[in-house]
Parts: C-alpha cells; structure tokens; sequence
C-alpha cells in the first residue's frame, strides 16, 4: 500500500500542473507552428534576398553573416528559399485541407444522415478510394491534373477527402442515437434543420483534430511530390524540391539538405504535437468529465 | 452480536483527493459484525463507494489516505503488502459491482471465470471445483447448469449474470461481502429475485454483507443496520428501525422525505374527447439486415390502444422489453407504426397535415437521460427557445419574455441562460429538459423516465416541479416509468405493460391496493411501500404478502 500510495501522489500531481499550465505538447507544438506561420507570412511579402536570383560567384557558398543557411548550387539564398517556400507549402496545405474538410464533410453528413442504400453505395466508393495510399491517388490524379499548384491541391483534396468522410460519418451515427436528436424531431424540426443546427456543430471537434494532423501530412506529401518532381514546378522554391535540389552535392554542401528537411520534421513534430493537445482538450469525454 | 470483535473495523477513515488534499470521505467510522448485513445509504459523492472500496485496497490512482485505518479479521489492511491483500481478496472479501453487463468478461466462458478464483484461493483439483461450480450454479437459479459452463456471458440477461456474478463471489465462501449497487441496474422485478438470493446465499454461509446503495427502501428491507453518508461523511448511523421510524439528522430526514409517497387521488372530469387517443398501435423493429438477407422484423407492440383525458396524468409501467418506451416514442412521432392510427382531440393526425401540425406543436417529450438530450453546443437560452422558432406570430421580444418566463417557472432564472449544459448538475439540466418541453405551452406531455437518472433527493425536486408545471398549466401527460414509488405519487391512472401488450389498466389507487394481473401483482411485489408516520419518520410495508415473492424467471 505505500509504494501505491506514492505512485498516486505522483499521479495526482501530473494531473492538476495538467489543469494550470497548458500541456507540455501544447506549449511546444504551438511554438513550432507559430514559427512556421511566421515564416510563411513573412516569407509571402518579405525575404532576405530575391529567392529566385541567381548569383554564380556565390554557389554552394557555407552559411555565413551573409547568407545565415548558406547558398545553393545557382547561389540564391537558402533562408529566402525556405520562406518562399515555406509560403508556398503552407497555403497549398491549407487549401487542401479546406478542400478535403469541405468535400468530406459533406459526403460524411450526407451518408450518415441517409443510411440505408445511399449510405451503403457512397460507402463502398468511399473506402475503394481509402484503400489506395494518399500519396499513390495524388499521383494517380497529378498525372491528370498536371503538375502545378493547383494540381496538387485538387489531386491531394481528393486523396484526403475520404477520410474525412469516414470520420465525419461516423460522428453522425453516434450523434443520430443522442436524445437531443430525437428531441429536434419532436420539436418538428425538419431533417435539414437538425442536420446543421446539431449535428453539424458537434462534428467539430474530431474534424479540429483530423484537420490539424490532416495538415501535416499534406505538408509532407507535397514535399514528397516536390521531391519526386510532381510538385510545384522549378524555379519556385517548396522544401521538397529544394530536398530534391541538394542530393548531388551532399557532400560538398551538406546543409542545402539539412535545412529543408529540419524544417519538414521540426514542421511535422509541431503538429503532432498541437493535434495531440487539441485532442486531448476537444474530446467529449474529458470535456463532460466533472 | 457485540460480544464478538467485529469483522470489519473502519476508523476514521479519511481519504483525500488531489494536492489540495480534497476530503472525500472525511473521518468515516463503521463496524461490521460476522454474518450481519450492512448497508451504507448516500447519494453520488456520498463517498459510499469509495469508502467501500478502500476496504479491499482498491482506490483511485488520484485518491490517497490520509487518516484512519480499516482493520479486517483484526489485520489493517492500509499496511498489508500486494501479496497480503490478493490473498484477502475473493477468498475473503467478495466483490459484486453495479453493472452485470461489464464485470463479467465477455470473451471468456462462463465456467472458466468461476473457476478462475477457485483454482487461485482453494487448492482442489479440477472435478471437485467443477462439481462446486455446478452446485452454486444450481443454487442461484440457472436453469441448466451444465449447458452454462461453456456459455459466454452475452448468452444471459442482466439478472442472470448478476446472478452467475454472486455464485462466483460466492463459491469462495468469503466472510465478508462487498455489493455495490448490486440490483440498480436490474429491473424492478428481478431486483427483488437477486436480493433475495443475496441474503439467502450469505445466510447460509454466515457471510457478512457491506450493502452499499442510493435506495434507502431496499437497504431498510435487507440490512439490521444503516450508515447514512452525506459528503464524504456518516451523518447517521443506527439500526434500520431506528434509522426509519425515528430519523435524527436533517439530511436524513430529507433522504426519507424524498422517497415518494402517495397523494390523495384527484377528480378530473371524464367522458369528454380525450386529448390524445391510439388505437390498435402496432410497432414492428426491421430484422437485422445483410446485403442479401433480411431476417423477419420483431414486433414491439401488439394493437395498443390508450386515451389520456385533458389534464390527466396516464403512467405507463412494465419491466425493460415491455414496449412502454416504443409507445411513448411512436406517440411521439420517432417510430412510425405498422399499423393503428393517432387521434389529436379526436382527429386521427396521418390524415391531413394540418391536423398533423397541430399535434406536433402541442406534443413534447422529456427525455430519460439529461446528458444526452440536451445539445452540448447550445446555451441554455438557445436550447429553451429553440422550440419557439416553429411558433408562428411570436415576434423577438415575447420569445425572449417567453424563454425567462419559462425559464423562472422550472426554477433557473438567475444567470443559467447563457450557460452551457455541462456546466450544470443532472437535475438543473432535467429542469432545461422541462422547460424546453412546456416552452410552446403544449397541451400534451410525454415524459419517458424523467427523474430515473436523477439522485433521491434531486428526483424528488424535479418531481415536485414537473407536479407543479403539471397542475399550472393543465397538460396531459403519458408517464412512462418503471419506478411504482414515483408512479404512485404522480399519476391518475396506471397502464401496466408486458410484452408489448397491455395486461391492465385502471386508476391509481385500483391498480396499487387491488391489483388483478399475476404481472402488475409481481411488479408491486418487487417495491417496499412507504408511509409516512408523520414524525419525519416513515414505516416501511411490503405491498403484497411475502408469500408472493417471486421465482426466478
């Protein structure tokens, strides 16, 4: 019993610095992403040097007072390329996660709601599309779609959007079981009336949470689709394609590797983080408990 | 009884919550003697459970003590070490908890699990614990004992596996056992079936009983002595007689006052157009349905046929499958029936959608469970005045005046309109569901389990409103309960409901003293009467003989 005693104690104490401060991932997640909107508002008005100018004399230049992450194999500045881009991926991040959000939630609220055969028919197509790996669909559709911003938008929209789909609909058939449901209906409540007053707004949460993860891996993918040469097409700068940029001088200038992919990782490690702390806070349990 | 040292010796027994050091069971004092039956009373966060619990060394990781000890057979168990108190449990202390459906542990077979505990504490072989197994099987009433070996628990009911729970609690013969809330999740009927069996089986063993429950009626029944719990602490505590016939402290005398009671029957005039009528109703559930099969669909209610006059309170009673809740949802409009028809002051609503409109503005429902009915997205205000936007001439400023009025009538008018349902306590939230059912001023109600989640005293709270509301403004309402104590006191006439079928129907007062159907004469078995002694006290009474205490089902 007092080895349970002090094991409690400890326990007890994690929990109430958990309700005082905001929680560790919390604090650091919001930090990384706040850097990284940062740079990419910045990076969208402002940058260091021209992103895109090339200056010979100064290739594969170390970093330096001058050029604080050095310069790359045509001598434009790796800070001003990485905030470029970091604007780039970010509003396409954004746009895509909005897309896949939009299209998602409305084929998950549109399933859920009706059930039945429509449900079962919209389901199956549904899951043929979750079956394909994101990253292999985006391809799939880049091919169609051409490599170009907006291509990779609609391409990674549409590999997202089932996911979306399936936990949107999940959430509706939990919902549709709730009393308050069954008591917008006696009002007399039209369905319409009660799919966007109460089922709709309580859907939130899990998509914050889905949104926010959602965004990671759409950064990561279209870095990946950069780097394979899918992706926003040279000379404008995004981390993947700068990643692709520096594999021939690996040895020669190592950080033309290092900063883009750090920025990949600190990027994904932040949202992880951030979605964790959002989940923790928005889930309807821990939000009922009293 | 004295004479002999107590079996469980609890002293002021102090466990706190948290770095604050929250006191939630504040010194606590309690004996229990071999072979006696005590029951601890308290509503939720009494600390009833959690003082109950730490006898067996069971605390949350959260909870620590922080005064007090709990001495077992003489031993404290605060000091025992893992080894020590895994000896002590089972084989000493049983445990049954509330929820049948979740202590048993579905994937494993019912003669596995209660041989788990008897491989563990007794050192027989394998044919003398399935012959123990199978004669305490026997004993608590399963059918066929053999075939229940190699069942699962999901092949049973509720009843059944609390049931199979206490044969694997006791096939260890401990000398004390710890049942927490052990019927509350039962049906009226079977309740009484597993208690009875309770205090049979630790009779005959001369196993002390620690009861803890919320319902003071059934502990009166069961134990020779009651601690009474109040926030962490004992406020009382005597013998049952005394606890009930001469209560001393308020909370007590409050928990007591809280239990229903009959009023004197009303007189309400007959023979106009009821408000609300069904005939011949008729409800089927669609069978499972695969891609290429269907099975046949399940018929929940065989033709009722019901009439609630204006003004009048119909209670509709019966175990759980008895389709009182399909009747009121298909009154309400959530289940289309199969067949029968719905008649709104004697104009059946499916025929024209005018008279359909005018049911549903004038029908409202009140819903069991007050944490799921209410959207946890709206304020308080939001929810009331959501049924006023079907109203029609009723500009911004009457919703608003009509919202606070509403909102003072069921008694939250200071500041709870902008709040938000989970910041509020069951009952308050039960009183949202009122006011948000009465906000259109219906002319009828349907309240199907209103107060059943609610605490004792808060029940009785919510009750005494909705009574109020009731008599102000003179809706009808279908009341479907499976509580008589609460049907007693709230109803005109009674509808008792068995298996979709209606078995008897009659006044309040022809149904509760002179009840004709075998099962509304079981269901009132099952119940403890009260009356009050006027003192603060009340006498308990079983409705029917003993004699007439129920075989298992």
């Amino acid at each position: 019993m007092s080895s349970d005693s002090t094991v409690s104690a400890g326990g007890a104490m994690k929990r109430d610095r958990r309700m005082k401060l905001p929680a560790p991932n919390a604090l650091v997640g919001g930090t990384l992403i706040a850097i990284l909107l940062a740079a990419a508002g910045t990076g969208a008005l402002w940058t260091p040097y021209d992103p895109l100018k090339l200056s010979f004399r100064e290739k594969l230049a170390a970093p330096s007072a001058l050029h604080w992450l050095g310069t790359d194999e045509f001598g434009r500045d790796v800070l001003s390329r990485l905030m470029a881009g970091a604007a780039t991926s970010v509003w396409i991040s954004i746009l895509t996660v909005t897309l896949a959000v939009v299209m998602g939630t409305a084929i998950g609220l549109v399933s859920g709601y009706l059930r039945g055969w429509a449900d079962r028919v919209i389901m199956a197509f549904n899951d043929a599309l979750l079956a394909f790996p994101g990253i292999l669909l985006a391809l799939g559709l880049l091919a169609v779609l051409g490599a170009n911003k907006y291509g990779i938008i609609v391409a990674l929209g549409i590999a997202y959007t089932p996911s979306v789909a399936r936990v949107v609909r999940g959430t509706v058939l939990s919902l549709r079981e709730r009393e308050f449901i069954a008591a917008s209906r006696v009002m007399g409540n039209g369905e319409g009336f009660t799919m966007l007053r109460h089922i709709l707004p309580n859907c939130i949460a899990p998509l914050t949470v889905l949104a926010t993860s959602m965004f990671g891996y759409v950064l990561l993918a279209e870095s990946a689709l950069s780097f394979l040469g899918l992706g926003v097409p040279p000379p404008a700068p995004t981390w993947g394609n700068m990643l692709a940029g520096s594999r021939p001088y690996i040895d020669q200038a190592a950080w033309l590797g290092i900063f883009p992919g750090l920025c990949i990782s600190l990027t994904l490690l932040g949202i992880n983080l951030l979605g964790d702390a959002l989940r923790d806070k928005l889930d309807p349990r821990m939000r009922g408990a009293r | 009884m004295t004479t002999t040292a107590p079996l469980l010796d609890v002293a002021h027994l102090t466990l706190t919550i948290g770095t604050a050091g929250r006191r939630v069971v504040d010194d606590v004092s309690f004996q229990v003697f071999p072979g006696e039956i005590v029951g601890i009373v308290g509503e939720s966060g009494s600390g009833k459970t959690l003082a109950a619990r730490a006898v067996m060394g069971f605390v949350p990781p959260a909870v620590r003590l922080a005064g007090g000890s709990i001495r077992f057979e003489g031993r404290d168990v605060m000091a025992m070490s893992g080894k020590e108190l895994r000896a002590m449990r089972g084989a000493k202390v049983g445990m049954v908890f509330q929820e049948p459906m979740t202590s048993l542990n579905p994937s494993m077979l019912i003669g596995r699990q209660l041989d788990e505990g008897l491989a563990l504490h007794r050192g027989l072989d394998a044919p003398a614990r399935r012959a123990l197994i199978l004669d305490m099987l026997e004993r608590v009433g399963i059918r066929d004992p053999e075939g229940a070996l190699d069942a699962y628990p999901h092949q049973f009911s509720g009843g059944m596996r609390q049931r199979i729970m206490l044969a694997s609690v006791m096939l260890l013969k401990p000398a004390l056992l710890l049942a927490d809330e052990p019927t509350t999740a039962l049906d009226a009927v079977v309740q009484r079936d597993v208690m009875e069996l309770m205090v049979e089986l630790t009779q005959a063993n001369d196993t002390a009983v620690l009861l803890i429950s919320h319902d003071l009626g059934m502990v009166a029944r069961y134990c020779s002595r009651i601690v009474v719990m109040c926030r962490g602490e004992v406020v009382e505590q005597g013998t049952a007689e005394d606890i009930l016939a001469r209560p001393r402290h308020p909370y007590t005398r409050k928990l007591l006052a809280a239990m229903p009671q009959r009023l004197p029957a009303r007189f309400l005039p007959q023979g106009e157009t009821p408000i609300v009528a069904v005939r011949d109703l008729v409800v089927d559930y669609p069978g499972r349905q695969g891609f290429f099969r269907r099975s046949a669909p399940k018929r929940a209610l065989h033709g009722i046929s019901i009439a609630v006059q204006p003004g009048e309170v119909v209670a509709v009673v019966g175990g759980s499958g008895s389709g009182k809740t399909t009747l009121g949802q298909s009154i309400a409009g959530l289940v289309k029936p199969a067949g029968g028809e719905i008649l709104f002051n004697g104009k059946p609503i499916a025929k024209s959608d005018t008279a359909y409109w005018d049911y549903r503005l004038n029908c409202q429902m009140v819903f069991q469970d007050p944490y799921s009915s209410l959207d946890p997205r709206m304020t308080i205000r939001q929810l009331v005045g959501e049924p006023l936007r079907l109203v029609e001439d009723m500009d911004a400023s009457a919703r608003q005046a009509r919202i606070a009025e509403v909102l003072a009538e069921v008694g939250l008018s200071d500041g709870f309109a902008e709040r938000f349902p989970h910041e509020l306590s069951g009952g308050q939230r039960q009183r949202v569901a009122i006011a948000r059912a009465i906000v259109r001023r219906p002319s009828f109600v349907i309240a199907d389990e209103p107060v059943s989640a609610l605490d004792v005293t808060v029940r009785a709270q919510v009750l005494a409103l909705f009574d109020e509301l009731q008599k102000k403004h003179g809706f009808s309402c279908l009341f479907i309960s499976h509580d008589l104590g609460v049907v007693e006191q709230v109803a005109d006439r009674v509808v008792v409901m068995q298996d979709g079928r209606i078995v008897e129907e009659g006044p309040r007062d022809a149904i509760f003293d002179a009840p004709r159907h075998p099962y509304t004469r079981k269901l009132l078995s099952a119940v403890p009467g009260l009356e009050a002694t006027g003192d603060g006290g009340v006498r308990l009474f079983w409705r029917l003989g003993e004699g007439e205490a129920t075989a298992p089902a």
